[in-house]
């Protein structure tokens, strides 16, 4: 507790030089009283940073307390420091000076698309005559995600407190905090810390005793993945269907009513609290060149202790999956790993080899860093059936506005459905990868990208998976030799046996819809 | 929408404390519309699904039209409607949660104590049960959501106990539910508010896909919608070569741009739009 309050210079300067992030690390180093859980292995920790980046050990910042019994309450924030950091800025620092120390800090949006929170915050559309707002997306939908949780439910301070700060730099007076229906207790919770923020005037009317008015609106939605995407979480802000817009215009031009508006993560929001405490330098300490800091990553699947780690972005996936995770289940063997949630494509154990978890290693991949949930699949999976389950969870979600999503994901589900019951058609194969094709790039939001990459990864890394449920049926034998007729040149692929499906997920309720 | 059709014994607004909270909302959110998901949630816990009056109010208090929140209660999938039941168990099927049986070993057991699969509502209305998608807690599967509360790791013992205590609760049994057969539930689009039908329609039930459409019946109803006849010519006929003064050949599938094919775009509109119903 007391060394997490040291290092806060509450009211001085913005920009601390490197010198400052020396000490915090040092005190950091010598004044943890334990390590990290599993953490990084300690080295001679404050070093003058000679070279490119020396391993600096690194314990949970948005995660420290939440273990902690009453974590959530303003009391147990106070005492650890809380809202010391708002009350140091709003109103003294000219927010210019805020929005340049987050773009210094290189911090990335946490959401999924990596993109640089400083300018997406310079992209604010100036001068309009509009009210400004900041939509905080706590919808948290992509499968295999679940760090917002933690945040909502066990330290829902750090956020609101991000939020004033966010909302000071870029000249916000209203905030709407967005979570996802599910989240009922992280809803409670949330709600209960604005409340308390209110009572104490850290939000509302002259926040601070200064000149700057601030509202927090915690809106709960109600069960679509959609909302996830910042676009369709506006609209159903807005009170309607959660439908994406297109963009341009962006957010920060046209948004939330019309006004430009700022859409950020609740983990990004609530890591501006901390590097906004402790600077830039302590912020980029850690992390690779393009994507410094920390993130909190899910681990989920078939390790031994699957659950939220919070790590300095660009360690290794294995270090992730053997030493956070415990290593495989039951001496299981790796077959697969979903890296940053369910839409990101998936990667096999020799990609896992080579992965480290940053925005360009898995883009390198052909994948992608996303939301940070990573889910572990083992040989016992069946990766026909994990395929299909993930079809239809995009066909259920896909809003229905742009045809070749709310037609593509029907038609990938459809067919997956077919190989998940050992009964693929003759050039269904070439079929699933034709639809994804056709999916990517032709849709208002990227739902459609979401259900076809995966797809195309499958195709890819486990053909052979798919051809060995081809069935040979005599209608299908007619059409593979009228297909041959037409075109000579065209390839039929021979099926081998179709093995019994040991994952057996959706096959009663999928007929519902 | 109009309240001069409203008969009186309809209600207009929620408990006082429920308008109370409307009333912050109202003055919180830069518009009325805007406050529409907190609306619901308000309408949920008042009428305890969103039942049609449930709709109607939520309609007038934030200024839209029935039919918008119509839409948005079809279209998010968390809200309770009135063909779940009381207790309405969710059960994630999503991948993660799905992998190693999960998913199915949560769903026997509910089986096992209600007699109900997913998709299915106990006889009494007591118990539904739903697959649904991912619920955010995949580290500890199953998960299951059940009475605005979150369960994790919710298999074997604690979904058992679990089930015994809400049983309990009702005063109902295993045995009985074992005994009824279940029923499915009808998830379908109910139809608006009786008083929406037209003068003589009695209508109050689900639409069924193969009933007549009523709000497009010739001559009646205040509309006194006009339905245009039937195509004069079907659509594949192959219309001659140069027609279309091009010199190409047209099957007459293009539309409004041949102006000399065998079909005017008209009769194609009135086709489609009006009596879309029918086809559903």
């Amino acid at each position: 507790m007391s060394d997490a309050a040291k290092p806060n210079p509450a009211g001085s300067g913005d920009v601390p030089p490197a010198k400052k992030a020396d000490e915090s690390a040092a005190q950091k180093a010598a004044g943890s009283p334990q390590p990290a859980p599993a953490g990084t292995p300690a080295t001679a920790a404050p070093a003058p940073a000679p070279e490119p980046k020396p391993k600096v050990p690194f314990s949970p910042v948005l995660l420290k307390h939440i273990n902690e019994p009453n974590s959530h309450t303003l009391a147990h924030y106070a005492a650890r420091g809380g809202y010391e950091t708002a009350r140091g800025h709003v109103g003294v620092t000219p927010p210019g000076d805020l929005i340049k120390l987050i773009d210094d800090s290189g911090l990335r949006g946490r959401g999924g698309a990596g993109f640089p929170t400083g300018k997406k915050w310079s992209f604010l559309a100036k001068g309009t005559g509009k009210p400004i707002y900041l939509a905080v997306n706590g919808d948290e939908s992509e499968p295999g995600t679940f760090k917002d949780r933690y945040i909502l439910e066990r330290d829902p301070h750090q956020l609101v407190e991000g939020v004033i700060l966010t909302c000071y730099a870029i000249g916000s007076k209203h905030a709407f905090i967005y979570l996802r229906g599910e989240f009922i207790l992280g809803f409670q919770r949330l709600e209960a810390a604005v409340q308390e923020a209110k009572a104490k005037g850290y939000v509302g009317k002259k926040i601070f005793g200064q000149e700057v008015d601030l509202t927090i609106t915690v809106v709960r939605g109600a069960g679509a993945y959609i909302c996830g995407e910042e676009t369709g979480m506006l609209s159903s802000i807005e009170g309607g269907r959660g439908y994406p817009k297109i963009k341009p215009p962006f957010p920060a031009v046209s948004g939330l009513f019309g006004s430009p508006t700022i859409v950020n993560n609740v983990e990004t929001i609530s890591a501006v609290t901390h590097i906004v405490k402790n600077g830039v330098a302590w912020h980029k300490q850690w992390g690779t060149e393009k994507s410094p800091g920390f993130k909190i990553f899910c681990l989920s699947g078939a390790v031994k202790k699957p659950g939220v780690y919070e790590v300095p972005l660009g360690i290794t996936m294995r270090e992730m999956i053997d030493t956070y995770g415990g290593g495989m289940k039951d001496g299981r063997t790796l077959k697969a790993v979903i890296p940053g949630g369910l839409s990101a494509p998936v990667l096999t154990p020799e990609m896992v080899d080579k992965c480290t978890l940053d925005y360009e290693s898995l883009a390198a991949l052909g994948s992608m860093l996303g939301s940070g949930g990573i889910t572990v699949l083992d040989q016992q999976v069946d990766m026909i059936s994990a395929i299909y389950n993930t079809m239809r969870f995009y066909h259920h979600d896909s809003c229905g506005q742009c045809t070749p999503c709310r037609e593509g994901t029907g038609w990938l589900e459809k067919v997956a459905h077919r190989f998940h019951h050992n009964e693929g058609h003759q050039g269904d194969v070439e079929l699933l990868g034709d639809i994804a094709k056709n999916m990517r790039g032709r849709t208002i939001c990227v739902l459609a990208d979401a259900a076809a990459m995966p797809m195309q990864s499958y195709l890819q890394h486990f053909k052979q998976d798919f051809v060995a449920k081809v069935k040979e049926t005599a209608f299908v034998e007619k059409q593979r030799t009228y297909r041959d007729e037409i075109t000579p040149t065209a390839k039929t692929i021979t099926a081998t046996g179709a093995g019994p499906s040991a994952l057996d997920v959706g096959s009663n309720g999928s007929k519902q819809r | 929408m109009s309240a001069s059709q409203q008969t009186p014994t309809r209600r207009t607004e929620f408990s006082p404390e429920r308008m109370a909270k409307f009333h912050e909302y109202a003055e919180e959110y830069p518009n009325k519309r805007s406050a529409l998901m907190m609306v619901l949630r308000l309408a949920e816990e008042e009428f305890g699904s969103i039942t049609d009056e449930a709709m109607e109010i939520t309609a007038n208090l934030c200024n839209v039209a029935v039919s918008h929140v119509q839409g948005m209660v079809t279209f998010y999938t968390h809200f309770k409607r009135p063909f779940h039941g009381k207790h309405r168990f969710m059960v994630c099927a999503t991948l993660m949660c799905a992998l190693e049986n999960n998913t199915d070993a949560a769903l026997d057991q509910i089986k096992a104590k209600l007699g109900i699969k997913p998709g299915q509502r106990t006889h009494d209305g007591l118990f539904s049960c739903e697959k649904v998608e991912c619920l955010a807690d995949c580290d500890q599967p199953p998960v299951v959501q059940c009475d605005n509360e979150h369960f994790c790791s919710m298999k074997g013992p604690a979904l058992d106990k679990y089930l015994d205590a809400l049983l309990q609760s009702e005063g109902k049994s295993a045995a009985e539910y074992a005994a009824k057969a279940p029923v499915t539930m009808d998830t379908r689009v109910p139809t608006l508010p009786a008083h929406y039908n037209f003068a003589g329609e009695t209508d109050t039930g689900a639409r069924k896909s193969d009933d007549k459409d009523p709000y497009f019946k010739v001559g009646e109803g205040p509309l006194n919608t006009k339905v245009p006849g039937p195509l004069a010519t079907p659509l594949t006929v192959p219309v001659a070569d140069g027609v279309n003064g091009k010199g190409t050949v047209s099957n007459g599938r293009t539309g409004h741009d041949s102006a000399g094919g065998a079909f005017n775009g008209n009769s194609g509109n009135g086709s489609h739009g009006k009596n879309g119903a029918k086809h559903v």
